[in-house]
Order: C-alpha cells, then sequence, then structure tokens
C-alpha cells in the first residue's frame, strides 16, 4: 500500500510537470515570430497538462491523478522494487526544475512592473466602485512599481534556490507561503489563474516534502536530525552543470534582458504609439441630429468626458453602465494595440476606443475595443481651434450627426499630489 | 532553580535520531557571543517594554468588566526604545532614529556590563539561561503585539469595505494609503485570511516547539507589511519592522543548525536550555502567566473583537442609517434660495452625486477645492462623527455629514466630518465659537428634536456597550467648530428623495434625490462589518 502510495505521488509529479500535452505544443508553435522574446518565453514557462479545453481547471487533476494511479499499479508489476532514493531524486530534480522556470515566467515580469501597469489616465477616472475586484487588485499594485519590483525579486531568489538541491526547500518553504498567497488573492480577488497558482504551491509541497520530515524534526520537535544522505552519481557530472546552465541562460538571462527591453520600449499591457493629445476632456457641447442636449446627470446618450490617453486611446465616460470585458488571466501574447486590453479591462465605468489619425486630414478612426461589441468603428473628423479646445464632428453610430466640444480639464490626482506625505506624518494610527 | 540539559523524549525515528550526543550544550561561550549577547539582552528588553508612561497609566484606568476590544489593543500596541531624539546624526531615518538611539544606548551599557565582571571577575562561561529568559520576553511581546494586529483582520475591521460615497470617487482621487486599504477592504475574506496568519503566528510564538514556525511566519507576513507601507505611504513601517526585528532575533538560534543540516549535510542538533522549576510557586506562576496571556489575548480578545466587528467596526459609524434613505443618488433638482441651479458638472455650488451610507452619513460631491483629511482613518474615536475613514485619503471633492435623525418630524441635523486641524497644535482639531464661546453645541437642536434623536451612545447593540466609549462620548468637546445643515427629509421608499432645509451658510436649499439605477462593476462580498 505504502508502495502504491510512493509510486502514486512520484507518477502523479511527474505527470503534471513533463509537457505531453499537445495543446501546448499548439500554443507553443503557434506563437508568431515577434514573440521569441520573453512573452513567447512566458508561454513556454506556463505548462500545464490540460484535458478540457485551453484554461486550465481541476478537473484536469484528477485526470493526472487517475492515470498516476493507473501507471503505478503497472509499474508495480513491472518494478517491484525500484530505487526509492533515485526515483525520488529525479522527480523531485525535474518538478524543482519545473518550479524554478514557473517562477522565473512571473517574477521577471513583476521585477520590470510590465504584469501591473501603472492605471492608464482613463482608469484614474473612473470611479472605485465601477471595477471588478480583479482589476482593483492589478490597479493597486500598478500604483507602486517599486513593491511590485520586490515582489518579482522575491520570486526570482526563491526559483534560483529551487535549482540548488541544497537549498531547494528553502526556496520550496518561501514559495508555499508567496505563491500560497497568491492563490489566495486569486480566490478573493476573482482571478483567472487560481488553478495554475494552486498547481504551483502544490508542486512546492513536493519539493518541500524532501526535507519536511527533517525539518520538522529539527524545528519542531527540537530532536538531533541527521541530514539527506543521498547523492546522486551522474556518469557524466557536466549533465547537472549542463542543466542549470541552459535554464540560468534561457529563464534567467535571455529572458530577463528581454523583459527589461519589453518593460522599456514593449509593454505587453499598454498600447503602443502616441495619440494625437493627452488629457481629461470635458464635453462641453454635445449635439446629436439636431438636438443640442444640455448637461445632465441622468441622460445616457450624451458623453460626460472623454480622456485622451497617451497612446492612441480614448475613453467615453457616459451616464449609463458599459459592459465589462471580464478578462482575468495573463494575456501575454497581444500584438496590436486593439488586442492590448488592459486598460478597458474589469471595469463598467468608461467605453475605449482604439484609434487611428490622420494630421493631414484631420480624421479619427476609433474601434471599440470590446470584443463582444464587434469592434464597432466610428469615423470623426477633429478640429483643435486652441490648444485646449477639440472639436469632434461625423456621424454617429446610428448615423445621426454627431459634434462634440471638448475643454481640457487641467486635473490634479491626490494620488500624485500626495505621493510620500504618509511617511513623514508621524500621528498614523491603525 | 537550576540548569538542566534539555529533555529529549526518547528517539521516534531511529534513522534520524544518532546516539551520542552531537554537540556539548554547556560548551563556554566565545568572547564576542558574551558581549553582543549583553547588548541584545539589554536592547531586547527595551524593546519589549512600552517607552511611555501614558500606556502604564492607561492600563491601570480600564474598567477591566467593560473592555472594548481597543483597550486589549492598546494594551497590545505601544512604542518601544529609548526615543533620546526623534534625529539620529541629523536624520529621523524615516522612523527608525529610536532604534539606533537604544542599539547605542544598549551597546553602552553592554559594554559596561561586560566591564564590570571582568574587573570583579566574576565573568561567567556562557548565558545559555538568560538567553532562554530574553527570548520568552520577546516571544510574549511578539505574540501578544502581532495578535492585537492579527485580531482586527480576523474580523475584517481593519480595512473596512468602501462606503457608497468611496465607491463613487475616482480612482485617482485617492492617496496610495487609500488604494491599498480598500483593495484589502473590497475582500473582507482575504482579510480574514491574513488575520489567521497574524493570529496563529502570534498563538505559535508562546509554546516553545513552535516558536520556530511562528517567527517564520511572522517574518514573512510582516517583511511583506514592511514593504507595502514603505510603497503605499502606509506610515506603519517602522512598527511592522519591530516585528521583523523580533522575529529575526528569535530566528538567530536556528539559522547555524538549519544551514548544518541543509546545506553543509550534517547532523544538526537544537541547543536549548529549558530552567527547571522546582518551586510548587514557579510552577503553578509559569502556568498562571502563560495561562493568563492565552486567556487575555485569545479567548477575551476574540469576544471583544467579534463584539466589535458585529455591532461597532472601528473604523465606520457605529449607528445605523435612517433605512428609507440608504443608497447612492443622482441629483436630479438643486435649488439654492429657490434659485434652480441646473446640473454642469463644472458647477462649484451644486452637488454632482449624493450617498446616503449604511451609517449615520450622507455625502456628496461638489466641484471645488476643498481642504482634505490626510490621515488614514484609524485611531479609535468611539464617536461616530470623528470615525473618519470614509473621507480620509479622498479627494474629488466630496463631503461626508454625519447626522442626528430625528424619525419623527423627518429632520436630520447635519455635521461635516472634516474637521481642521488648530494650527500649531500637533494632532488637536476642531476650534471655538469666537462669537459665541458660551453657547452650548447641542443647542441647534431643539429640545424636542433631542427627545426625538435620543443619545447616540445608547444607540449600538447593548452587547457593545463598554467604559470606553461612555467615557468618550460624555466627555466630547462642548464647542466643536464644524459646517452644519439641517434637512428635512421626504421620500416614501428611497427612489425619490426631497430634501428642504438650510446649509452651512444660511442658504436655503432644495434638492431632489433620484436612486442611480447603474450598478456597480465591484461585487460585495458576504461578510460586512456593523449592524445597520
Amino acid at each position: 500500500m505504502k508502495s502504491i502510495l510512493f509510486r502514486f505521488l512520484l507518477l502523479y509529479f511527474a505527470l503534471q510537470v513533463i509537457p505531453l500535452d499537445i495543446h501546448y505544443y499548439a500554443d507553443v508553435f503557434s506563437l508568431p515570430g515577434s514573440h521569441l522574446g520573453y512573452r513567447g518565453l512566458f508561454v513556454l514557462a506556463h505548462y500545464t497538462p490540460r484535458f478540457f479545453g485551453s484554461t486550465p481547471s481541476f478537473a484536469d487533476w484528477l485526470v493526472v491523478a487517475a492515470l498516476a494511479l493507473i501507471g503505478s499499479f503497472v509499474w508495480q508489476r513491472r518494478q517491484p522494487q525500484p530505487d526509492w532514493d533515485r526515483w525520488r531524486y529525479w522527480v523531485t530534480a525535474i518538478v524543482r526544475y519545473r518550479l524554478a522556470i514557473g517562477l522565473l515566467a512571473y517574477g521577471f515580469i513583476k521585477l520590470y512592473p510590465l504584469q501591473a501597469p501603472f492605471p492608464s489616465l482613463s482608469n484614474l477616472n473612473t470611479p472605485y466602485g465601477d471595477f471588478t475586484r480583479w482589476k482593483l487588485f492589478g490597479m493597486s499594485l500598478g500604483i507602486v512599481p517599486s513593491y511590485e519590483s520586490f515582489l518579482g525579486g522575491v520570486e526570482i531568489v526563491a526559483a534560483l534556490l529551487l535549482l540548488y538541491r541544497k537549498t531547494a526547500s528553502i526556496g520550496a518553504l518561501v514559495i508555499v507561503f508567496f505563491t500560497g498567497n497568491v492563490f489566495m488573492s486569486n480566490l478573493a480577488y476573482e482571478g483567472g489563474e487560481y488553478v495554475y497558482s494552486a498547481y504551483l504551491v502544490s508542486l512546492a509541497l513536493f519539493v518541500l516534502s524532501y526535507d519536511a520530515y527533517r525539518l520538522f524534526s529539527l524545528l519542531v520537535l527540537r530532536q538531533p536530525t541527521a541530514p539527506n544522505t543521498w547523492r546522486l552519481a551522474l556518469s557524466r557530472p557536466y549533465l547537472r552543470w549542463g542543466a542549470k546552465a541552459a535554464v540560468i541562460l534561457v529563464f534567467v538571462i535571455l529572458y530577463g534582458v528581454s523583459a527589461q527591453r519589453g518593460y522599456r520600449h514593449d509593454p505587453y499591457q499598454v498600447p503602443g504609439g502616441k495619440g494625437i493629445v493627452t488629457g481629461f476632456y470635458n464635453v462641453s457641447l454635445f449635439r446629436i441630429g439636431r438636438d443640442t442636449l444640455p448637461y445632465s446627470a441622468m441622460d445616457s446618450i450624451r458623453w460626460t468626458n472623454v480622456v485622451f490617453e497617451r497612446w492612441p486611446t480614448i475613453s467615453i465616460a457616459a451616464n449609463r453602465a458599459a459592459h465589462i470585458d471580464a478578462s482575468n488571466t495573463e494575456a501575454i501574447t497581444a500584438v496590436s494595440n486593439l488586442d492590448k486590453t488592459y486598460e478597458s479591462q474589469g471595469t463598467n465605468g468608461r467605453s475605449y476606443y482604439d484609434y487611428s489619425f490622420d494630421t493631414a486630414s484631420h480624421v479619427l478612426r476609433l474601434t471599440n475595443k470590446d470584443p463582444r461589441l464587434g469592434y464597432d468603428t466610428l469615423t470623426l473628423r477633429y478640429d483643435r481651434p486652441d490648444s485646449t479646445r477639440i472639436v469632434l464632428s461625423g456621424l454617429s453610430p446610428s448615423h445621426d450627426s454627431l459634434y462634440v466640444v471638448l475643454d481640457r480639464v487641467d486635473k490634479k490626482y491626490l494620488l500624485e499630489e500626495a505621493a510620500h506625505s504618509g511617511r513623514n506624518n508621524h500621528q498614523l494610527k491603525l | 532553580m537550576s540548569i538542566t540539559a534539555p529533555a529529549r523524549p526518547a528517539a521516534r525515528r531511529q534513522a534520524f535520531t544518532p546516539a551520542a550526543p552531537l554537540r556539548e550544550p554547556y560548551r563556554p561561550w566565545k568572547g564576542w557571543e558574551k558581549i553582543s549577547f549583553r547588548i541584545a539582552f539589554v536592547f531586547f528588553i527595551v524593546m519589549s517594554l512600552p517607552n511611555t508612561a501614558q500606556w502604564y497609566a492607561e492600563v491601570a484606568r480600564f474598567n477591566w468588566f467593560r473592555l472594548n476590544y481597543r483597550d486589549l489593543y492598546d494594551v497590545a500596541r505601544f512604542d518601544s526604545g529609548i526615543p533620546v531624539s526623534r534625529n539620529f546624526l541629523g536624520s529621523p531615518l524615516i522612523g527608525y532614529a529610536t532604534w539606533l538611539w537604544t542599539l547605542v544606548i544598549a551597546a553602552v551599557a553592554g559594554l559596561a556590563w561586560t566591564a564590570v565582571v571582568k574587573l570583579r571577575h566574576t565573568e561567567r562561561s556562557e548565558y545559555n539561561l538568560l538567553y532562554y529568559w530574553l527570548r520568552v520576553i520577546v516571544r510574549y511581546r511578539a505574540g501578544i503585539g502581532i495578535i492585537g494586529f492579527g485580531f482586527t483582520k480576523l474580523f475584517p475591521v481593519q480595512m473596512p469595505y468602501p462606503s457608497l460615497g468611496v465607491l463613487d470617487t475616482n480612482f485617482g482621487d485617492m492617496t496610495a494609503q487609500k488604494v491599498f486599504w480598500l483593495s484589502v477592504g473590497i475582500v473582507p475574506w482575504y482579510q480574514v485570511f491574513a488575520g489567521v496568519v497574524e493570529c496563529s503566528a502570534g498563538a505559535f510564538l508562546f509554546f516553545r516547539r513552535t516558536t520556530t514556525l511562528g517567527a517564520i511566519m511572522l517574518m514573512g507576513a510582516l517583511g511583506d507589511i514592511v514593504y507595502v507601507n514603505l510603497a503605499y505611504d502606509g506610515g506603519v513601517h517602522v512598527y511592522a519592522s519591530y516585528f521583523v526585528l523580533l522575529a529575526a532575533f528569535l530566528l538567530v538560534k536556528d539559522v547555524p543548525i538549519l544551514y548544518r543540516l541543509l546545506i553543509g549535510e550534517k547532523t544538526a542538533a537544537p541547543l536549548d536550555v529549558y530552567p527547571v522549576l522546582h518551586a510548587a510557586w514557579q510552577r503553578y506562576g509559569r502556568w498562571l502567566l502563560k495561562g493568563a496571556a492565552l486567556f487575555l489575548f485569545i479567548v477575551v480578545l476574540f469576544w471583544l473583537q467579534y463584539v466589535n466587528f458585529r455591532y461597532d467596526p472601528y473604523k465606520q459609524p457605529a449607528v445605523a442609517g435612517v433605512h428609507a434613505l440608504r443608497g447612492r443618488y443622482i441629483v436630479s433638482e438643486f435649488r439654492v434660495n429657490n434659485q434652480p441651479v441646473p446640473y454642469n458638472p463644472l458647477d462649484t455650488v451644486r452637488w454632482q452625486d449624493a450617498t446616503f451610507e449604511s451609517w449615520s452619513s450622507l455625502t456628496f460631491a461638489v466641484n471645488r477645492p476643498l481642504p482634505l483629511e490626510l490621515g488614514n482613518g484609524g485611531g479609535a474615536p468611539q464617536r461616530d462623527i470623528e470615525r473618519n475613514f470614509e473621507i480620509s485619503g479622498v479627494a474629488g471633492g466630496r463631503r461626508a455629514f454625519h447626522y442626528f435623525a430625528d424619525t419623527v418630524d423627518h429632520v436630520l441635523y447635519l455635521e461635516n466630518k472634516y474637521l481642521a486641524p488648530v494650527p500649531g497644535e500637533r494632532g488637536r482639531r476642531g476650534g471655538k465659537h469666537k462669537d459665541n464661546p458660551e453657547k452650548p453645541h447641542n443647542s441647534w437642536i431643539s429640545a424636542t428634536a433631542w427627545t426625538h434623536i435620543g443619545n447616540e451612545v445608547d444607540h449600538i447593540d447593548p452587547l457593545a456597550a463598554s467604559a470606553r466609549r461612555e467615557k468618550e462620548y460624555a466627555e466630547a468637546p462642548k464647542v466643536e467648530k464644524r459646517d452644519r445643515m439641517i434637512l428635512h427629509y421626504e421620500t416614501s421608499d428611497g427612489s425619490h428623495i426631497v430634501l428642504r432645509g438650510i446649509d452651512e451658510r444660511k442658504d436655503s436649499l432644495y434638492i431632489v434625490l433620484d436612486r442611480n439605477p447603474i450598478p456597480y462593476a465591484l461585487s460585495e462580498s458576504s461578510l460586512q462589518a456593523g449592524k445597520y
């Protein structure tokens, strides 16, 4: 019975980490050539066996467990007396490397704060209640890049500890707490990576199990404790260094450099390029068809304000709830500005449009960023009578004529104004 | 009392337990070990004790039979160290100057101690037993301190769920500190989880064998909180670091053996020297003290914190607001002195939107700059009007008014929750009415209305009554300079409200509110603090 349990665990974890799933290869090989950098490596590092569709689920774990159970009976028949220590070492080693790679993938996109970018101007001008929990979680991290880097640093250090057998348990212990917390956050904030984070935690627990009893004996029972004495004798010792060197070269050096460059030039959550202007604009005049709609706190047609981002996105607020794009996983492979939807995800406060513009003919071509709304387009002429005013005119989606006057509001944000006042305030109480 | 080798249980797992003792428990300490210990001894004793007389005075004054959670919280939460000056070498070192001063003084004392024992030739060969007692003190200090913190999360009140007024405020109009607090506030179940981690770390520190585990958890959790406070300007990085420091001290003992076992791959054994208590009074005394700490900071505090969560969440006003009014409103009509003011997002007088909270607050946004409350909405004010989490760190022109409700005549007596700090007086707020200093503060409400309103102090569940609450209500300042409004309200079911009355400038107001039908994107939690 004990023998079956042991075989089961070894097979279970081996099947969880060895990439045998064809979905994975389909994902990896369908990556465009432009993704050879950190984005492609991120996909490469994100393996889990999937039997039901594209998102990992706990049902996949059950299938893996069933396969492992069958396998362990077969194994027992074929090899009644395996060299347990050797098997255990090898499976643990593979799991250690798999876990380290997974952590490095997330570590570097936090070290260079790509995962949670600073909230866009539109997001700053959206009421708190108009975001989902997951979006608020991301934005709350996004306002403190230094903290995000620190969290990434913890993941990277733990990953490096996992690459060495002697420090692996310390790395695994850090990850049980760290990624355990990520898992709880995913549950609490309705995030989409709860299966994957639980997967990483399960791997860390398996790695930790190698030394768990020793640690318990020494630190809790306070008894003299013997160390691990089993060592792998490799006929070709360079294999060991080769494996470490390969992981470090690809997932630390290459990936790290690429993530850093991505952070500088091509952050995956933020659209690229420049917009015509940047700022928050009040809608001073709104005419549709022949009607000039006055300011109204109730009217759901009239726009109330418009934000122009630094990049070519505008967002429009009106007295209506926009559709919520509830994506909550890492969409690291988005290439076009239209697909980079972090800014518009998880909020019903504003409608987001990607745009292109022609400075000669003064034309804006807007495309709604919500895929479920079928990428509506809207073509408007823009004029800038002075530096603070923009006039938009053209046809509305319902083919009425549209004439909108936007005036720039010089808005200050407490988030930025109050930065670093707390540390000097000695009177804070909890 | 005498010293004995640690009592080790019979080897359960022969494979891990070599036959011979591995290290001599009583090896003499090296010179540098003894000197560092003497310095550490003075340092950590000082760091484990409250450094103000006020703490002792307060503890002595409690009514121990009618406790408020905050009483025990304050026992657990104190500052320590020797604050020689706010600066060390000319800099406050972002608040760590006291630590360094304490270290300097501890170093001087430790060296003096060394000199005295050397001169008198009374130097001991080791301090194993004293080290044990020092660890006991640090363990209990850290355990009690973190439990005080942890319970406010276990029953999620430290980070309240955002009120309607806050939900209607733009993300950019909040301080970073506010954003962080709210980001935890929106997920009360996660806050419970954080509380479980903190409280169990603290509870583990009360027992020898689980101390290391508790210290590792404490170090991990509070290390993160230090960084959070630095990044978000939370302002309590020093107090959070304090627990990291204490946890690190508790781990120092086990780091060498852990290193030896895992990295050195050699057999390792802990060196634990425990005192043997012979006399009955010593044995009973130990159990009495330990039992008292566990009872007070786990059992009693659990109950008090539950009551606080259920009936009196300390950052939210405790008294329920008028039921029919609660909600999020569009301001459909607004007249000042009978002049209609049409809706205009740029208008500086008209209310842009309004909310009636679950408790006795009305908030509304106006498009003009206002003085801001930049604290963190913490502390332990008992009076609802002083509980200002809903406005602290929040801009966007939002104002919040506390009200007394006369539900017989349908009148709200409102007072601005924001109170300007008195210039030159740190921490003191509010001023006297210069024109009419003798006018008592409650005369703006008629005697009849007061009989309808009742006494706010009694408007919470009797279970939550406490000596602290009554004392604070009784000692409330008689004269406070706050903006006041008196508004008569009319509504059938809260979907449509008409407010009539006068504002702080004695202008007459006529306001029509209609419930805003747009749902929030943010989902509500199944766990809500307070009974409203």
